[in-house]
């Protein structure tokens, strides 16, 4: 989840540019003297986002409305289809046509599970061929530049070969710089700093899964209370609710940073973790724990709101999951923990030579699809990154001496006591995501605006919980120390496998599995459930999948990152 | 003209209320099932239902020759019978205990309590369920935790906890809404039998079993076949939220499963393929049955 907020942010619509010499029913095209350059088309433009509830914001500000309005001539309206799962959200709406001017997605790396629907909808002709309009752009044309795109965003979601010179998705959320970092984030488990503090261990130290058993063990019989003096829970789940997690237990997960469950082994041959023993391991471990009352037996099912209440309350000794900008931890109250070792050494930290995020795409039936990309270029441009990011001028920020947003004090005080009020503010330092779904790209808050979050400099305390953990975790040293990857993911090249669609389906059948064998009631069953995901793997082509990676990067010199 | 037209020109006010019944079951009935086309095409989103390539069974194989769907259609069938067999008594049962209440106003409240919770979404219910028997903190661990008991179960996640939470949480949800045609059945006895079986000598339970029984067994027959119509479908919201990890050997039914690898892989063809076999065999068993019922009760649908 919280890489999701790292790579997946939203995306989101408006207005225009203008001087488009094709009309439509609502609007009026012509530039004229009084219009700025910045004017699209009298038109409104709608966007359907199918994206998890918390990431969809509907809600313009009327006063942001008025000035998008005035700038391109456009009226965004944003809607959301959410779902149990966002897949499901974008295959009914896309089964279900009648879409509007465009819609958003996610899309982190191409092997995710939305691809397969878009790389289908797109090749049966939903969507409009955007490559002329986007070459016609200023911010989005840099797409067609040498090295601006990562590998996998340029061959395997944008400019595929398949797609025969036409472009029918565009990913977003790309960095504007090599391997630059904007928000730091530091995601993984936290521990309670008063119990490590009492226990007299530094929570950098513990970095295999043998010592947060111990930890979890030490935590128990210390009788560690939470803010109603209820003894807690030593391991808790997700701050987001229940889930499997790595990041807690990587040296027992077969997989690297990009956790899709492949890895090399030491001789250099890529395996899926099915075809290692590190999911028994896991297994028993977990039973291990739940057994021992150390982890809470709602760890993978509970609700978010539960999970959050927690975290308020400080009822988990360790929160599997969560990172520095988390605002119920503004007190400090968790710090990181580990980082914890990869299961073939060491943590260290992988950037990716460029990062990347969401998408949009516009449908066939949009009239005028230009305007839809001249206003996704607006949105990307400094001008209307200010508007979406920081709001309106003397509203919400001032600028300084070097034109750099400085945001306003009430504003920020506003956002600290009540987000949900601030949200209503309309842009994105305050949590609206209106701008991102078309605009959040070519990325370099540093470059553009003097910061790298919203309010650093309006004053040092804004986010004075998390930069203290980001120093508190090292991350400086640590992004030193990274190592830069350009490359493609084992699953992004599924659906170029035969039985991809198969595959997939049997990996998710091992990943659900996995799950059940956590809660079986002892290790011979959970074996049994093990073999049955193994063998289904193995009848939908998991060794013949495992032989094209090898192929990719032997034969064809792809890279792959795990 | 022709005798049947002189009689529907008899009828014609008749026929002409018949109209908005004809056009909302061809509507919301008939044409959707067109759709089942769907089970023998490749989907398309430009296609869309009718549009794709034909594709013959291959979903049908697909399903049939997956071992995990013979797995899913036992969750399903152990489920849809114990709702259908196990929990017919209870609406019955619960009419008959009504039937014995001579206060009407109080007999009122007593039902409208009991009809209450049909009115409540699954979700509502489940979430419910769930923070009661929540590990620890749910109200049913901390009461055997004030025994002396480990009071950190966590029923919802186990295997053999769930037939259990699953049947009585629908009895409690729908006893009262299906006792309301049985209720009504028995208030359509008339009373001069009950009259005659006191004056032989007969006990409640005698009036009940000889007069009560009999006289709303066509209701119940006719009920039961109808529902076995949905023999194949175990009620996908309930089952949905109750499933987890823990018990998803027992849970996964071919309602979960449609919805699951049909909406989250676009495979709407397949999804359609399956729903058609549920539907299929619904029907066949309900043609049976009533065939069965026909002879041996007299008493079926047509």
């Amino acid at each position: 989840m919280w890489k999701k907020s790292l790579a997946v942010p939203l995306v989101a619509a408006l207005f225009v540019t203008g001087c488009s010499s094709a009309t439509s029913n609502e609007e009026n095209t012509t530039a004229t003297s009084d219009k700025p350059a910045t004017w699209i088309a009298d038109r409104t433009i709608k966007g359907l986002i199918f994206q998890d509830a918390g990431d969809i914001s509907t809600y313009m500000n009327p006063e942001i409305a008025k000035v998008l309005k005035e700038k391109t001539g456009i009226t965004l309206e944003i809607q959301g289809v959410t779902s149990e799962d966002s897949t499901q959200a974008l295959a009914a709406g896309l089964a279900a046509g009648d879409l509007p001017d465009f819609i958003g997605f996610y899309l982190n790396n191409s092997g995710r599970p939305e691809m397969p629907i878009l790389l289908k909808a797109a090749k049966e002709g939903m969507f409009a061929d955007l490559t002329s309009s986007l070459k016609n752009t200023s911010i989005y044309s840099k797409y067609f530049q040498d090295g601006y795109l990562p590998t996998d965003a340029k061959t395997n979601i944008m400019f595929r070969p398949d797609f025969n010179g036409a472009t029918y998705l565009v990913y977003t959320a790309i960095s504007r710089n090599t391997g630059q970092i904007g928000k730091k984030y530091v995601g993984g488990p936290f521990v309670r700093k008063d119990i490590m503090d009492q226990l007299g261990i530094d929570p950098s130290t513990i970095n295999t899964t043998e010592q947060v058993y111990d930890l979890a063990k030490k935590m128990k019989d210390g009788h560690f209370k939470d803010a109603h003096g209820k003894d807690i829970y030593p391991i808790g789940p997700t701050v987001w609710g229940g889930k499997d997690v790595n990041s807690l237990f990587n040296d027992l997960v077969w997989t690297g940073p990009t956790e899709e469950k492949f890895m090399k082994d030491e001789a250099g041959k890529i395996k899926f973790e099915s075809q290692t023993d590190y999911g028994l391991e896991r297994i028993a471990f977990i039973q291990k724990l739940l057994k021992e009352k150390l982890i809470h037996p709602e760890f993978f099912t509970m609700e978010e709101n539960r999970s959050k209440e927690a975290l308020i309350n400080h009822s988990f000794g360790i929160v599997a999951e969560m990172h520095n900008y988390i605002p119920e931890n503004n007190n400090m109250t968790y710090v990181p923990l580990g980082p914890i070792n990869y299961v073939n050494g060491p943590y260290q930290m992988q950037v990716d030579y460029k990062s990347g995020g969401g998408g949009w795409s516009i449908p066939a039936t949009t009239k005028n699809p230009e305007d839809i990309v001249k206003l996704a270029d607006f949105l990307a441009s400094r001008e209307g990154k200010l508007l979406a990011q920081y709001g309106i001028e003397g509203r919400d920020y001032t600028l300084d001496a070097k034109g750099n947003p400085i945001a306003k004090q009430e504003v920020l005080d506003l956002k600290a006591s009540n987000p949900a009020e601030a949200a209503k503010l309309g842009f994105r330092g305050v949590g609206n995501w209106w701008g991102e779904y078309l605009g959040y790209t070519d990325l370099d808050p540093k470059g553009d605006f003097g910061e790298d979050a919203y309010g650093d400099a309006a004053s040092a305390d804004t986010n004075k919980t998390p930069n203290e953990i980001i120093k508190l975790w090292d991350y400086d040293g640590k992004l030193k120390a990274a190592k830069i990857v350009d490359g493609l993911t084992p699953l992004s090249f599924i659906y170029d496998f035969d039985q991809g669609a198969d595959l997939r389906q049997a990996i998710d059948n091992y990943n659900e599995s996995l799950l059940r064998a956590y809660y079986s009631s002892d290790m011979q069953k959970a074996r049994k459930i093990m073999d049955e995901a193994a063998a289904r793997l193995d009848k939908y082509g998991l060794k013949e999948y495992v032989q094209f990676l090898e192929n990719k990067e032997s034969a064809e010199k792809v890279s792959i990152k795990f | 003209m022709l005798k049947w037209q002189r009689r529907i020109w008899l009828h014609r006010y008749i026929y002409i209320m018949l109209i908005p019944s004809i056009a909302f079951f061809i509507a919301f009935s008939y044409l959707p099932m067109t759709g089942l086309v769907l089970a023998f095409k490749e989907f398309t989103f430009k296609g869309g239902l009718y549009g794709g390539e034909w594709v013959g069974l291959r979903y049908f194989e697909k399903f049939f020759s997956d071992s995990q769907s013979m797995v899913f259609v036992k969750n399903t069938l152990i489920i849809s019978s114990m709702k259908l067999f196990l929990a017919l008594p209870f609406p019955i049962i619960f009419a008959l205990q009504m039937n014995e209440i001579k206060n009407t106003r109080l007999r009122n409240v007593f039902q409208g309590i009991a009809y209450l919770p049909h009115f409540f979404s699954w979700v509502v219910v489940i979430g419910m369920i769930q923070r009661i028997l929540a590990p620890d903190t749910g109200f049913l661990n901390q009461f055997i935790d004030s025994l002396g008991g480990d009071g950190s179960r966590f029923f919802m996640m186990e295997k053999a906890s769930f037939y259990p939470i699953m049947f009585w949480s629908f009895i409690w949800k729908e006893i009262g809404w299906n006792s309301i045609i049985y209720f009504a059945a028995i208030t359509g006895i008339n009373p001069a039998l009950y009259e005659a079986a006191k004056m032989d000598g007969a006990g409640k339970l005698r009036q009940i079993w000889h007069i009560t029984l009999p006289g709303i067994r066509p209701t119940i027959l006719i009920l039961f076949i109808l529902s076995l119509g949905s023999i194949l479908s175990a009620g996908f919201d309930q089952i949905y939220l109750l499933k987890t990890p823990g018990n998803m050997e027992l849970a996964e039914t071919l309602d979960t499963y449609v919805v699951r690898v049909g909406m989250q892989d676009s495979q709407f063809g397949y999804a359609s393929a399956v729903g058609m076999i549920q539907g299929v065999i619904g029907l066949v068993l309900v043609i049976a049955v009533n065939q069965l019922s026909r002879k041996k009760f007299n008493t079926s649908l047509w």
